[in-house]
């Protein structure tokens, strides 16, 4: 039997199956991938707004050597004195270090957060859809019922309960954002199962641990990267809110905790709250235009609509 | 359509089971001694928690303890609050709801007949000038901070404009009765109204466009072309009843979301609702209170997607006649 | 180039057509170039008559029917010549198509009927919206009567009516876009594919009530099919295309008796010999060219098992062996070539 008997239809929106002659393939379907998501127009401008935030929050110590908790300024100093670019806040603290340093948990936060979403949401998914029967059905319902709880207030009570370390912050917002994921995963392996290639294998003898770990999963991911994207954005905007709410590490810079600390001064000194929400903003944003990117890459009908 | 609505039951009810499950679970994570968490104080005497202990049955199995549980929240006992000093978590809960409910319920209905309005325009006009300003204008709005936008608003209009009162729900100064009482309530709500509807909006415009996009591609529309009805005519009487039918569930969906934006918002402009009411269980550790916010809104949540569900299908022939 | 003798239209018949197409040729522009889907397509079909097209997916069947309906997505463009009773469908406005051509005096039954009404309105609102855009004067009481004539005709219970699109088998459904391709008694009809979908015995039932309908109304008829056997059973002449190419064309005894292009006798041979089984197409190896970069010359060539050198030099010309009988191939060169008006 020849290798080429297990490609799958070009067409559909999933990349070779793993093997050793396979990989060649992949290699190419990568160049082919990324050329595509930069002709998506939203991709490239995403991920030029993300370069940036990545590059201020590595070098957040030589953007702002003063620090973010550093009560060195006076309280108040305007944008654009001396040694403050973005002025001080209530405590006369950095506002420019704060930012920069915000986006050092904001990006943590969120790539942890939609890493430990995207591995749950995968195995849930991929073991519902490809095993089916009984399970498929209790796990598409408690994937359903997550989906339907509010979220937000369910970290609110664990944060609260477990205490406020950005590390628990992240594990919360990782391992109640998988739904979403896992529903995706669940139809790309009920899609899967009944391609020719697993069949093929199924009756080859493979086991099936390695053809969900090895054929399942690499060939039907692609949906999921292009959601975790969005789910970045959305961690990001969770940590916003916990911390706003009070809830946020109190040993880290955050924007959420900006805005809030910023609140009862607006009036006299609108730059923390501004500048942290901007920050905020800007950060999602980048992630969504990069989730679409990805989507639009992936998707050749949505590219026919948009064209 | 009733074994539609009986499915959706199937999904419905073990949620708000799980939500009491995952209340129960919390409870007991909870730092320290569940009783002393019920005694609500510090102070509490050793016997005073023992004795606690032996009323609630905190000395039973767990799954004792679960079951006197839930027959405490079938009575709607939800426990008392630490932060309000002693005062039943569901009273203080359905005092506040209503309030919540409003901005929500407000915010909600604007949003979604103008996402949907806008959605419809937008991919009327792709590809075009206002569907791209449209477009990335919703990404923006998507992105931002519900409480964040608060503040910009309140920076602008109230702050700057002083046209429109930034706090509470009245004006307690003058205590109003009647309807200049409702005519104070409206001009406090506006704000946190236009914050919710704001950030709401993008999921209705999103969803809409896409599907009226969507519909270009449907042989029913071939089919009326090729009949000689013109374009406009096929899609006012065809594609646009087709197209709206998925944000009616999308409505039930986007609920979680508002009671957090709302929440954020709340305490933007303090606004006497649950937003307030978590804040101020968050700062106190007052978990009880927590859990019952938690607890409330999970079934608020579910019933609400449950009604949604069943507008759906009565709007659906293809699950109406099933 | 042979003698000029003769301008004969590919179908015979002494009656005037009642659609011509002259040189249809239909493109798609797509990022990888131009898709040729139909190459310079000269068709007759006289008043009367019925016309079969055949060819497998792919051959530009479908795409031949949407440019006479001018139903082609915005990515195609289309030059030649669609000639319906004096008028060039091509040339008009959209307005003026709207209003006196498509469904009054052109109309289709479309490939897939289970999705070709909207599914969340009821069938027979639909029917009475399209009827009332075409003949508003007829009132509500001869819409009715119309549409109530038309259910009679299609074996159809009143019932449907109320029904939505969903609640009907593939069978009522397809007899219900039957009944909406008449609605405006139209004198052409196109079938693309229309029984395709439907069982073997629903099939026959239709096909068999095609046939009477045709009677019935006095339909001049297009039928699109990948299914010989249909094609067989409705029409009286047969069109032969194959990757955008008319190959063949042929008056339907003729065609199964001797068919002249080896593509046709490929189709020809496909055919079972026992009843009720459809054919599929055996003993051609290969598959369709890519429509990018088309053979330069006869598009059948790279599979075709007489193929020559010259079948590469352009694509050969039309000929005729027999009244209503020509092909487009090299064997046949040495007959009278075809011209189109």
């Amino acid at each position: 039997m020849t290798p080429t008997t297990f490609a799958p239809d070009p067409e559909t929106p999933v990349a070779s199956p793993a093997g050793p002659l396979a990989r060649r393939r992949r290699g190419r379907a990568l160049r082919i991938f990324w050329s595509q998501f930069v002709e998506s127009i939203y991709g490239p401008i995403g991920l030029v707004l993300l370069s940036i935030i990545v590059l201020a929050a590595i070098f957040a110590p030589w953007i702002a050597p003063v620090g973010p908790f550093a009560l060195e300024g006076s309280r108040f100093e305007p944008i654009g004195s001396p040694g403050h670019p973005l002025g001080t806040d209530n405590l006369g603290r950095d506002v420019l270090a704060q930012v920069v340093y915000g986006a050092r948990l904001s990006l943590l936060v969120g790539f942890s957060a939609a890493l430990i979403a995207g591995v749950v949401g995968v195995l849930i998914g991929a073991v519902s859809g490809y095993l089916g029967g009984w399970l498929d059905l209790l796990l598409s319902r408690i994937t359903d019922m997550f989906l339907i709880l509010p979220a937000f207030f369910l970290i609110i009570v664990i944060v609260a309960t477990l205490g406020s370390s950005f590390v628990y912050v992240m594990i919360i917002i990782g391992l109640t954002s998988w739904p979403a994921n896992a529903r995706l995963m669940r139809g790309q392996a009920l899609a899967l199962r009944e391609r020719t290639f697993v069949q093929a294998l199924t009756a080859l003898g493979e086991s099936r641990s390695r053809i969900l770990f090895r054929h399942i999963i690499p060939n039907g991911i692609q949906p999921i990267i292009a959601n975790s994207s969005l789910l970045v954005a959305g961690a990001i905007l969770t940590e916003a809110g916990l911390s706003f709410l009070g809830l946020g590490d109190p040993n880290q810079a955050s924007w959420g905790r900006m805005i809030n600390d910023g609140r009862s001064a607006l009036t006299t000194q609108w730059g923390p709250s501004v500048f942290a929400g901007g920050a905020i903003v800007v950060t999602v944003i980048a992630f969504y235009l990069i989730g679409d990117g990805i989507a639009y890459t992936l998707n050749p009908k949505g590219r026919r609509v948009r064209s | 359509m009733g074994t539609y609505i009986g499915r959706q039951l199937l999904t419905i009810i073990p949620t708000i089971l799980l939500s009491v499950v995952l209340n129960f679970l919390l409870l007991n994570l909870a730092p320290g001694d569940p009783a002393r968490i019920y005694a609500g104080t510090e102070t509490a005497s050793e016997e005073q928690i023992e004795a606690i202990r032996r009323e609630l049955g905190l000395d039973e199995p767990l799954p004792v303890q679960f079951i006197s549980y839930v027959g405490q929240l079938v009575q709607g006992n939800l426990g008392e609050s630490i932060a309000y000093r002693g005062q039943p978590v569901l009273d203080l809960i359905m005092d506040r709801l209503p309030a919540t409910l409003l901005l929500t319920g407000t915010s909600a209905v604007l949003a979604f007949v103008l996402g949907t309005l806008l959605g419809v325009f937008s991919a009327r006009r792709t590809p075009g000038v206002a569907d791209v300003t449209l477009s990335s204008i919703s990404y923006v709005l998507f992105a931002v901070p519900s409480f964040w936008l608060g503040l910009l608003l309140i920076l602008l209009f109230s702050s700057t404009l002083g046209w429109l009162p930034t706090s509470g729900m009245v004006d307690v100064r003058a205590d109003y009765e009647g309807f200049r009482h409702w005519l104070d309530v409206a001009e406090h709500m506006v704000l946190p109204t236009l914050t919710l509807t704001l950030i709401q909006i993008p999921i209705y415009y999103r969803i809409t466009r896409g599907s009226v996009l969507e519909q270009r591609r449907e042989d029913y529309m071939t089919t009326f072309r090729a009949t000689g009805m013109p374009p406009g005519r096929t899609f006012r009487r065809y594609a646009l009843r087709n197209a709206l039918l998925p944000t009616v569930t999308v409505f039930g969906l986007n609920l979680g979301f508002v009671f957090t934006g709302a929440a954020l918002v709340e305490i933007v402009f303090s606004w006497p609702g649950i937003g307030r009411l978590t804040l101020d269980a968050v700062f106190r550790r007052d978990f009880p209170l927590l859990l019952g916010i938690y607890l409330i809104l999970a079934i608020t949540v579910s019933l609400a997607i449950l009604v949604t569900d069943i507008i759906y299908a009565l709007l659906d022939p293809r699950i109406r006649l099933r | 180039m042979t003698v000029p003798t003769t301008t004969e239209a590919p179908v015979a018949s002494g009656d005037r057509p009642l659609l011509a197409l002259r040189n249809l040729t239909i493109g798609y522009q797509t990022q990888g170039g131009t898709v040729s889907a139909v190459e310079d397509v000269s068709l007759e079909i006289p008043a009367g008559r019925s016309v079969g097209i055949v060819g497998e997916s792919g051959s530009g069947k479908s795409t031949v029917a949407a440019g006479i309906l001018r139903l082609l997505p915005t990515n195609a463009r289309v030059s030649g010549e669609v000639d319906f009773a004096g008028t060039n469908l091509l040339t008009v406005s959209e307005g003026e198509l709207n209003r006196r051509w498509r469904w009054r005096q052109l109309s289709t039954v479309a490939q897939r009927s289970m999705s070709a009404l909207s599914p969340v309105h009821r069938i027979g609102d639909q029917l009475n919206d399209v009827l009332h855009q075409h003949e508003p004067r007829l009132g509500r009481a001869g819409r009715e009567a119309r549409i109530a004539d038309l259910l009679r005709a299609t074996h159809l219970p009143e019932r449907v009516l109320r029904a939505y699109p969903f609640e009907l088998s593939g069978g009522m459904m397809q007899r219900t876009m039957i009944a909406l391709g008449l609605l405006c008694q139209p004198p052409f009809l196109i079938l693309d594919e229309s029984t395709t979908a439907l069982d073997v015995i629903t099939q026959g039932q239709i096909l068999r009530e095609v046939s009477r309908l045709r009677e019935q109304f006095d339909l001049t008829l297009m039928v699109i099919s990948h299914d010989v056997g249909v094609i067989n059973a409705t029409a009286d002449a047969v069109a032969v295309l194959y990757a955008g190419q008319l190959m063949e064309v042929a008056p339907r005894e003729r065609f199964f008796s001797a068919p002249s292009h080896p593509y046709s006798q490929a189709l020809v041979a496909s055919v079972p010999r026992v009843r009720g089984q459809s054919g599929r197409l055996r003993g051609i190896p290969g598959s369709l060219p890519d429509l990018r970069h088309p053979p330069t010359g006869c598009r059948f060539a790279p599979r075709c098992l007489h193929a020559q050198r010259q079948c590469d030099d352009g694509a050969p010309p039309m000929v005729q062996l027999a009244p209503g009988h020509t092909v487009r191939c090299v064997l046949y060169q040495d007959q009278p070539e075809v011209t189109t008006a």
